[in-house]
């Protein structure tokens, strides 16, 4: 149907969804997309990007202060010092559209967030989600379909937004969240830096 | 006007391990995922930020895909 009506380049996935070894993604085209308007711009969507990473980081420390058990501690202080190396990428990108912005503490000193990665309000799926926090597998389970859940948010993103600099820069963003999950599943493979 | 073996030309396939590596190697916005099914099952599980188009509405909303990118339909 797209190769006649001038598609010079379509693939079929064999198999389908069903035959996806990967991580999918789940909800309805509209879920969380009322969190932007469509307009933004770079600047408004990298600060988005640092709010909910910072949300992610504050699920972690939260999960990790109920706690006591050391293997789960240090895993979730680990993805804490992770979501941190995040937070700087996006400053970083952050400065270049915008270079009056350059000091990252006091920017950060005002955000507070209520929601984290994926749109989610950090509180409620805490408790939602209490019985898969009580094992370094189901933590690692959880973090990877919270990025799962970012990465097609942000490109949902992408398309909504009718700025084409802020659609790169969500592109970019989505480039950074597959390698944020890709790096997940080397940790949940036992494969990854030390804990 | 189309013609006939236009329509019915047969395209790529690719096994879906060749698409995961296609994804982990192309940056984002340089190809189209497509899902082709229900908003329901689009709903139940999807690819990350695979644009839904139901087969029934592809052909009038053709124009709502960049012709010029790679197209990876399920």
């Amino acid at each position: 149907m797209l190769t006649g009506a001038g598609f010079e380049n379509v693939i079929n996935v064999n198999g389908g969804i069903k035959a996806w070894q990967g991580t999918k993604a789940a909800g309805p085209v509209e879920l969380n997309m009322d969190i932007i308007r469509g307009d933004e711009s770079s600047q408004e969507i990298l600060t988005l990007g640092v709010w909910f990473e910072k949300g992610l980081q504050k699920f972690y420390r939260q999960t990790s202060d109920q706690t006591d058990e050391p293997t789960l501690k240090s895993l979730l202080t680990h993805l804490a010092g992770i979501e941190d190396r995040h937070i700087k990428t996006l400053f970083d990108l952050l400065k270049t559209v915008d270079p009056s912005i350059n000091d990252r503490p006091l920017f950060e000193a005002g955000i507070k967030p209520k929601m984290m990665e994926g749109g989610y309000d950090i509180d409620l799926f805490m408790k939602e989600n209490a019985s898969y926090l009580k094992t370094p597998e189901g933590v690692l389970d959880l973090a990877m379909m919270l990025e799962t859940q970012a990465l097609d948010l942000y490109l949902r993103f992408a398309e909504k937004s009718t700025h084409s600099q802020t659609k790169e820069m969500l592109y970019k963003i989505a480039d950074e969240e597959k390698s944020h999950l890709a790096s997940l599943g080397r940790i949940r493979e036992g494969k990854s830096e030390r804990l | 006007m189309f013609g006939i073996k236009q329509l019915f030309k047969p395209i790529e396939s690719l096994e879906t391990d060749d698409v995961k590596k296609f994804v982990e190697n192309h940056p984002e916005g340089s190809y189209t995922l497509l899902d082709v099914r229900q908003p329901g099952e689009y709903e139940g599980e999807h690819l990350p930020g695979s644009k839904l188009i139901p087969l029934p509405e592809l052909i009038d909303r053709k124009h709502e895909i960049d012709p010029e990118k790679p197209v990876l339909v399920y």
